[in-house]
């Protein structure tokens, strides 16, 4: 299977701003668009009652593998053709016009306590009928109860501690209990050959298998592959058929010429893709979020992602615009449409994990620019003009991360990003292509493969189509590591409960590399806990949820007869990230330097200040805070102990491998988990007040970092090939609006890009702006923000969220200096 | 209303205003005679076994909860092989775990409010049902 989608740069655009053309100019995306933004999200459990309808009744004696084929295909094949507005994509995600699908093999149940009220609650009410309750009540829920993954894996392993640990919610997250997700599928193959392709290779490798004869158990295995494979299939065929029959019916019904002609294009399109080879930049775009939905059929709708879109399309916009049958307005349609249905869904959070986990969207990343597969600029028209329909729609979804590589990228491209951010103050992230290709090749990625990366939710690396990376199966809380050292095991959230082994009274250690071992030890305990957790989850994948239907989009599951659950892509790993990084690095730093270096306090000064959260200890407390070292500073002791922690981690993650035959790897983004997980750790050394949001991803501590420059040399001074699960650096700017400003934004994203950084992504806003926005929320409905790798309406965000935003570092564009946090509003910064 | 009707409506106002020590003990009470008196209501535990410990983590209080052909049973006993252990600081936050409008899980967290060990869908089950029960009684149910 070929996934090679490389193509020749060529900009044909006269303008790669697209400045003339405006959502004015665009009034069919006007009105998509100003629907979606007016669009209340509801519960939808279409997809629930199908599959476990198909499953109570599903023969017991089948595997997995086509047990699971067979449902996504019950349910492909019944799910209802719906249209709800213009869009020119045929298709939605869910049976409501905004869905939260209910997934009930893993984290559907958590609603059933709020099936009455999740309609009225306060924080994002969900819209859930009195019938569709009852069903869940009824006949849904009752079904997963001893079946959803988390309960699954519970019962086979004797309720182990690692689960109970994992349940605290203090110390990791496993987040396979609630999805694998987290990839990148490629649509290359399926655009170019077609889904029949797909099937009829399957059907081919089935039946020289069974003319082999002398089946043993490794090869009914495959055999049953790839019948999954055929079947799931057949599900997404059925789909689109239906949608054919279902917009030929509307277009008979209907007296408006505009929504005649679509309806009969859909019918057209439809009919023909994905079954068939795409012939258009329509059918390819529409078969794009044809099979969006198909592997929504299976897989959880969490970052789930599209990939290198302005790649994989290129050479249908080319030869359309070449014949002279697609217009630059009309690809802008095309793209936004999709752009807009790709924001059709949203996650289904119950309501006791808002306060933690709120406001984040689905995350279908799609990845542009940077270089293709031989190393040549890959920027074109295409990813000039998913620019430009960014900038115009402002929406959550997708995320949208722009590659740049500082050799082979014109300054102009990394301007005209630089320019959207400025526009849009949020998005695109800007990836640095040189770092980040060589970290993947440091993972054993070959290169014309890494040089295929793209962003897989937040800011993780994949190789679409090649690396099934599971990305965020482990968040682990750094910060809760620390409080085991500083209590012997112990942590103030969870009392007196001797959590962790015992290390030691620290107020003992004679050394700061005692204090350094035991951090080592109480880490290793516990992300030895974390990875055993992961493991049994993964083998339970590989008992009940397997995933024919996506294997169908990957390289290597065909070649080696294995779904992606067992290893059957070409690349294999496991994710772990890390939450409050700074806030440990800092309080390293602080221990360092206070109790062994200028011994200026004792162990148990410190430690006692730290149980008072540093009442009575205001000396101490403004030492800490202003004469301790920080990351982000050019100072030895900073730069010693953040180097020291990744390359630690990232050592101590690469020697174990997963149930995939993958190494697992380190990473540092954390969603909203460090403002949530902030909120439950006591005070820290660094003079971080107890109850306090972390910084984010591996951005330095809000307001330790007052010089920009410098801070983006410590930060791109780190190893990269350390942080082979991506990190998140979020940076904040007040205003960028000049073209001397946005020049000097693209300059300093070079300069970081030069020092080694991976990612960083930026809020353009101030203090004052988001301050106000968090005071009145109606007034900003549209407000959109970058989290810790992903992008959220700030009204949507938690409180907690919220604060750590707006305390985040401002720099001042033209100084590169800080700007003083509002003396009036001091009191939400961390250490205040 | 019928007298049943009143009495449990009676409770469950209670539990808005006043909690006290008897909270879980009145709420699983009031829970059984609506199964037996309710059909509606009783159609949630029909094929439905299983078995709940609630503790107080002070050991004051214990009281078990078993469902079983379409029954529940409340004992204030030990029971073995359950389901679901619900050990609580006490009756309020129990209160507040199973009914609140608002939960405040950090708060809830911090204080190690309730820990539950076991099948977490028989909480959510069992709150559901709970909740269920309390918007029947006072009205509330849309």
């Amino acid at each position: 299977m070929s996934l090679s989608h490389t193509t020749a740069s060529k900009i044909t655009l006269n303008d790669i701003t697209l400045s003339e053309y405006t959502l004015e100019g665009l009034p069919l995306i006007k009105k998509l668009r100003d629907r979606l933004l007016k669009k209340k999200p509801e519960v939808c459990i279409e997809r629930a009652v199908h599959y476990t309808e198909y499953l109570k009744n599903a023969p017991v004696d089948a595997s997995a593998e086509l047990r699971y084929a067979n449902a996504a295909k019950y349910f492909l094949s019944r799910k209802v053709p719906l249209f709800f507005d213009d869009n020119l994509l045929a298709g939605t995600t869910g049976s409501k016009p905004f869905s939260a699908p209910v997934y009930p093999e893993w984290t559907g149940l958590t609603i059933w306590p709020e099936l009455d009220t999740i309609s009225d609650r306060e924080k994002n009410p969900l819209k859930l009928t009195r019938e569709e309750a009852e069903d869940l009540n009824r006949n849904i829920f009752p079904y997963w109860m001893e079946r959803n993954i988390l309960e699954y894996t519970r019962k086979e392993h004797g309720n182990p501690k690692c689960m109970k640990i994992f349940e605290r919610i203090v110390f990791f997250l496993a987040t396979k209990a609630g999805c694998i997700s987290h990839t990148i599928p490629c649509y290359t193959v399926a655009l170019e050959k077609g889904v029949e392709h797909i099937i009829e290779e399957a059907a081919s490798r089935e039946a020289v298998l069974k003319s082999e004869g002398d089946l043993d158990k490794e090869k009914r295995q495959k055999i049953e592959f790839f019948q999954a494979l055929q079947i799931a299939m057949e599900g997404v065929v059925a789909y689109a058929k239906n949608l054919s029959r279902e917009a030929s019916r509307l277009a008979a019904e209907t007296q408006d010429l505009f929504e005649k002609e679509n309806f009969l294009k859909m019918a057209e399109v439809c009919a023909r893709v994905p079954a068939k080879p795409a012939r258009t930049f329509r059918e390819a775009v529409s078969a794009v979020w044809l099979l969006q939905i198909a592997i929504h059929a299976e897989n959880i709708n969490m970052a789930m992602s599209p990939g290198r879109l302005d790649q994989i399309l290129y050479r249908y916009y080319r030869e359309d615009t070449d014949k002279g049958a697609l217009t630059v307005k009309t690809a802008m349609e095309l793209v936004a449409c999709l752009w807009l249905k790709l924001n059709d869904n949203t996650n289904l959070v119950p309501e006791t994990a808002e306060e933690l986990f709120g406001g984040a969207g689905t995350v279908p990343a799609v990845t542009v620019g940077g270089v293709d597969e031989n190393g040549d600029d890959a920027v074109n028209d295409l990813t000039y003009i998913m620019l430009r329909v960014t900038e115009l729609l402002k929406t959550r979804d997708p995320s949208l991360n722009a590659r740049y590589h500082y050799e082979k990228n014109s300054k102009e491209y990394r301007n005209r990003v630089a320019e959207v951010i400025a526009s849009t103050k949020s998005v695109p992230a800007f990836l640095n292509d040189v770092a980040n290709i060589e970290v993947l090749r440091a993972q054993g990625t070959n290169t014309e493969h890494a040089r295929d990366y793209a962003v897989i939710g937040c800011v993780e690396l994949g190789v679409p189509g090649r690396s099934y990376d599971a990305s965020s199966a482990i968040m682990l809380n750094l910060v809760s590591v620390l409080e085991l050292v500083l209590n012997n095991g112990k942590r103030p959230v969870t009392g007196d409960e001797q959590i962790g082994p015992v290390t030691g009274d620290p107020s003992h250690f004679e050394s700061f590399d005692q204090f350094w071992g035991a951090f080592k030890s109480q880490f290793a305990w516990l992300a030895g806990k974390a990875i055993e957790l992961n493991e049994y989850f993964g083998r339970a994948y590989q008992e009940v949820l397997p995933s024919p239907l996506l294997s169908a989009f990957f390289d290597g599951p065909m070649e080696k007869g294995k779904d992606l659950i067992f290893g059957g892509a070409t690349y294999n790993s496991s994710g772990a990230t890390h939450i409050g990084f700074a806030d440990t690095v800092d309080s390293l730093n602080a221990i360092k330097q206070a109790v062994f270096v200028d011994k200026k306090y004792s162990f148990s000064d410190l430690k006692e200040a730290l149980d008072a959260n540093f009442e009575g200890f205001e000396h101490l407390h403004a030492y800490l805070v202003n004469r301790t070292p920080k990351y982000g500073m050019d100072d030895e002791i900073a730069k010693e102990n953040s180097r020291k922690l990744i390359r630690f981690l990232h050592d101590f993650y690469q020697r174990h491998v997963n149930y995939r035959g993958g190494k697992y790897r380190s990473g540092y983004w954390t969603m909203t988990n460090h403002a949530g997980q902030g909120k439950l750790a006591g005070a820290l050394p660094n003079g971080r007040k107890a109850y306090q949001v972390f910084a984010s991803g591996i951005t330095p501590v809000s307001q330790a970092a007052g010089d920009l420059p410098t801070s983006l040399r410590m930060i791109g001074g780190l190893e990269s090939k350390c942080i082979a699960s991506g990190e998140a650096l979020n940076l904040k700017y007040p205003s960028v609006s000049t073209e001397k400003e946005i020049e000097t934004l693209g300059q300093t994203v070079e300069a970081y890009c030069r020092h080694g950084g991976l990612h960083v992504q930026f809020n353009i806003m101030s203090y004052d702006d988001l301050i106000k926005a968090k005071e009145a929320p109606d007034d900003y409905p549209e407000l959109l923000v970058r989290v810790s790798g992903y992008s959220a309406y700030f009204k949507d965000l938690n409180e907690a969220m919220k604060d750590e935003i707006i305390t985040r570092t401002a720099y001042d564009i033209k100084t590169g200096k800080a700007v003083p946090f509002p003396e009036e509003s001091k009191d939400m910064l961390s250490y205040e | 209303m019928n007298k049943e009707g009143v009495m449990l409506k009676e409770i469950f106002e209670s539990f808005d205003s006043e909690v006290t020590e008897e909270f879980l003990e009145l709420l699983l009470n009031a829970m059984r005679i609506s199964y037996m008196f309710n059909p509606d209501f009783r159609n949630n535990i029909e094929d439905f076994k299983g078995r709940y410990l609630f503790r107080s983590r002070d050991g004051k209080i214990t009281v078990a909860a078993v469902f079983e052909n379409g029954k529940m049973k409340v004992k204030e006993e030990e029971i073995g092989d359950t389901d679901i252990t619900v050990s609580f600081r006490s009756a309020k936050a129990l209160r507040e775990f199973i009914f609140s409008p608002k939960p405040d899980i950090l708060g809830s967290i911090l204080r190690q409010d309730v820990v539950v060990d076991g099948n977490f869908n028989y909480m959510y089950k069992f709150a559901f049902m709970a909740k269920r029960l309390q918007l029947m009684v006072t009205g509330r149910l849309q």
